[in-house]
């Protein structure tokens, strides 16, 4: 396989991951939103440091404000985290891609984008960006959905499954970080009074609830939330789950010894985090490291496949 | 309510689907009686589909303008240009009996040169196109073979009469948009299709792949390639599209290298694998800049050596527009009588070569009724189409012709032949041309019908896609009485 052509499709699937998971958080949040009373202290700004947008965005826009917000998360060219940019990024690497990829994933991408940019102006209007978000949702999941059913299990496609799962490793460690911020210790008697319905929003929006549900009850408490979203072998979103899907992808692809220390390594760490014992604000820092890690090993996925020394 | 096809008029022009303005032909009546027995409303509805079809397949092609690239979507008419089979067999046999010709014509310019020699074509004109290249001198591609995708336009006149106006050798394009006009029709009037014998045109990706396959009889399974300039090319989709769906990989020219030891490789994941067989849509111009230009990026340097030591095979050989010139294609069919001892099939369309004295005399004298054209540009460009320019434009070309005679030919203008085609508030006659697309390789494929590309604005006769020309299907149908089976 060209590494040119691995390289693109590996952006590819990292676009796609990153352009659900934007929309998944963006739409809970909002829920969330509606639901806590109007003077409780945690607002749109979450989602902004969740992409770790803080400076760009004050350089940007005197006010926080949902609209603010929404505009830079979602509709900002000037922003390389919105997700109009993803958007487009992943159009550019499906078109140019179509000679590896199943004919209708390009006419998915295709529809996508051109469903987002005709809608997008509607984003100021809660009712119809909902709408919106959850048919961009529906329709990453129907891409994802050809890819498996319809991609021969080559190298093509495991560049898309390895540069998935490392996205959502990444999308995970930032929702959790979501928690650290909503749960900090000086929190007011108000916030915390709305405990059970943050713990609620951060596993829907890993689409989690009803897994989560299903094995411990409705018993939300912190230190489960975190256990199962960070080590539950089972379930697709966990960090330990998505990890060592990196890992049987990167198995699949050649010489990927060096690789694969470097994901087990990761995995040892995820696997240590004891989600028991320290304050919910500790995992932020936790969850930082983390990030910088999967930096690293995208970076020696590059020089591996995609700028081999060789030529 | 006026009916869309109510005042339908080809006026004098000679009309693909109709006889006397509004008789269809045998060929035709079907789909005329279909459509023209449509509510207004369900056939813009059908239009409107075709809209949405092309938008959400992605569809486009790129134009170049001051304001950078524009991917606009295909302009695509829903109307099918329509011939009778019986037509196309003998037409299909005319293009094949002249790709033949012209393969000779290049292999012997290439080495023996006995058409010079024997003064069927003077020495000048050849050594002097812009499309031969030296470098080229004693190569022997397989079975002659150098021009291995033609895309020859053809027109008929007020007469009916079908001729060649140029055969496209270098690296002609339109091939995808083809299949796509077919698959956006099947899905806007399917119930067409059931009813008529079309001949199907989904088969050329596989010819194509198979044609490349027979360049390198050494190897039982060589690996092909589709060489593209970019996605910044107006053709970027097309490259993709055919990649896709004849199983080639699509590279660029900063994917592959030539190693030491003198073959060509691309840069994969696994370190450096051999390519041997290219279907190059860059110009011999880019292809490698330690031959030709050396500013070039897109190309390979030293492919062209590779290429000689029959290391790689390259679709189209480089060298083949020495045949892809307008003064040249002037020679077609003493080539047809010379090389393969036949009369030709198909008509070249008059022409008038400026190098010679008695043809300048006569363009000169009648340049407001003449078409002239530069001897090698494509597209479109640089042409002076005489009843549609001004004094001031005719003028301009008087001078370049005077300047630089031996660059130049002239044709009548030809009454192009009309179709109809929806034009927003009605149908209404607009010029077509077709463009079907060749393959040579160890054996020969026509596409049945091929591109048919029609020129949007009233009365004008530039159908070129880069110049806002549409395009519409083209359908070969079999009108005999037993007919069996469909696309």
């Amino acid at each position: 396989m060209l590494s040119r052509a691995a390289e693109r499709v590996y952006w590819l699937a990292r676009y796609l991951e990153r352009v659900e998971n934007t929309t998944r958080l963006i739409n809970v949040h909002t829920g969330l939103m509606m639901d806590l009373p109007r003077e409780a202290e945690i607002g749109w700004f979450t989602l902004v440091s969740l992409f770790d947008g803080d400076a760009f965005y004050h350089a940007r826009h005197p006010k926080i404000n949902e609209n603010n917000v929404m505009h830079f998360l979602l509709a900002d060219t000037d922003n390389p985290m919105a997700l109009i940019n993803a958007l487009s990024a992943l159009r550019e690497n499906a078109r140019t891609s179509l000679d590896l990829l199943p004919e209708e994933t390009w006419e998915q991408v295709n529809e996508l984008y051109l469903q987002v940019k005709t809608e997008l102006p509607a984003l100021y209007n809660r009712r119809r960006r909902q709408h919106l978000l959850v048919a961009i949702m529906e329709r990453c999941q129907t891409i994802w959905g050809i890819i498996a059913n319809h991609m021969s299990r080559n190298h093509a496609y495991y560049f898309l499954q390895t540069a998935k799962h490392l996205e959502r490793t990444d999308m995970t460690s930032r929702i959790l970080e979501m928690a650290s911020l909503l749960l900090k210790d000086n929190r007011g008697d108000d916030v915390r009074a709305f405990d059970g319905l943050l713990w609620t929003h951060l596993l829907r929006s890993l689409s989690a609830l009803q897994m989560f549900t299903q094995q411990y009850g409705s018993n939300l408490v912190a230190a489960q939330v975190l256990d199962f979203l960070t080590h539950d072998a089972h379930f697709p979103r966990s960090l330990a789950f998505s990890l060592s899907s990196v890992g049987h992808s990167l198995s699949a692809l050649p010489e990927p010894d060096t690789l694969l220390a470097r994901q087990q390594a990761l995995l040892a760490i995820v696997d240590e985090l004891d989600c028991r014992d320290i304050p919910a604000e500790t995992i932020h820092q936790q969850m930082d490291t983390l990030q910088v890690q999967l930096a690293d090993l995208n970076r020696l996925i590059n020089q591996q496949w995609f700028y081999p020394d060789a030529f | 309510m006026v009916n869309l096809w109510q005042h339908y008029d080809p006026g004098h022009f000679h009309d693909e689907l109709m006889v006397d303005g509004h008789q269809p032909r045998t060929f035709s009546y079907r789909l005329l009686d279909h459509l023209r027995s449509m509510k207004n409303e369900a056939f813009r509805q059908r239009v409107a589909e075709s809209e949405i079809e092309i938008l959400e397949r992605g569809i486009t092609f790129t134009i170049y303008s001051d304001a950078g690239n524009i991917d606009r979507a295909w302009p695509f008419d829903i109307i099918p240009r329509v011939l009778s089979k019986q037509e196309w067999d003998c037409t299909e046999k005319g293009l094949v009996q002249r790709i033949r010709a012209l393969n000779r014509f290049i292999d012997d310019i290439y080495n023996e040169q006995h058409i010079i020699r024997d003064g069927v074509i003077p020495a000048e004109t050849v050594f002097k196109s812009k499309g031969y290249r030296p470098e080229c001198q004693g190569m022997k591609p397989a079975y002659g073979v150098w021009a291995h995708i033609c895309g020859s336009d053809l027109v008929r006149d007020d007469t009916g009469t079908l001729y060649v106006l140029e055969d496209n050798l270098r690296v002609p394009s339109g091939v995808a948009y083809m299949l796509e006009n077919r698959k956006t029709t099947k899905r806007v009037l399917p119930e067409l299709f059931k009813r008529l014998n079309i001949s199907p045109v989904n088969d050329y990706p596989a010819q194509l792949a198979s044609m490349l396959r027979s360049l390198r009889p050494d190897l039982a399974n060589p690996t092909m390639a589709l060489l593209t300039p970019g996605i910044f090319n107006s053709a970027y989709f097309e490259h993709a599209a055919l990649a896709q769906q004849a199983g080639l990989i699509l590279l660029e020219g900063a994917d592959l290298i030539v190693g030491q030891d003198g073959f060509v490789y691309m840069k994969t994941i696994h370190g450096l694998e051999r390519v041997d067989v290219i279907y190059r849509r860059i110009d011999d111009d880019f292809i490698d800049p330690q031959v030709f230009r050396a500013d070039s990026t897109l190309g390979i340097p030293g492919i062209m050596q590779a290429w000689r030591d029959g290391k790689v095979a390259i679709a189209n050989a480089p060298g083949c527009g020495v045949a892809d010139d307008k003064v040249i294609y002037a020679y077609v069919p003493d080539m047809i009588r010379y090389y393969l001892n036949e009369p030709p099939i198909l008509p070249n369309v008059p022409t008038w070569l400026c190098s010679n004295a008695s043809d300048l005399e006569h363009v000169l004298a009648n340049l407001p009724e003449l078409v002239v054209k530069p001897a090698n540009e494509s597209g479109g460009y640089g042409m002076l189409v005489g009843p549609h320019s001004s004094a001031d434009k005719i003028a301009e070309f008087r001078q370049l012709i005077v300047d630089n005679p031996t660059n130049y030919i002239a044709q009548p203008t030809l009454k192009l032949s009309v179709s109809p085609t929806f034009c927003g508030d009605k149908v209404a006659p607009r010029h077509v041309d077709l463009r079907p697309f060749i393959l040579s390789g160890k054996n020969h494929y026509v596409t049945p019908g091929g591109l048919t590309r029609v020129a949007l604005v009233e009365g004008s006769l530039v159908v070129n896609s880069s110049q806002g020309g549409g395009s519409k299907d083209t359908w070969i149908i079999d009108d005999s009485p037993i007919s069996g089976g469909h696309d």
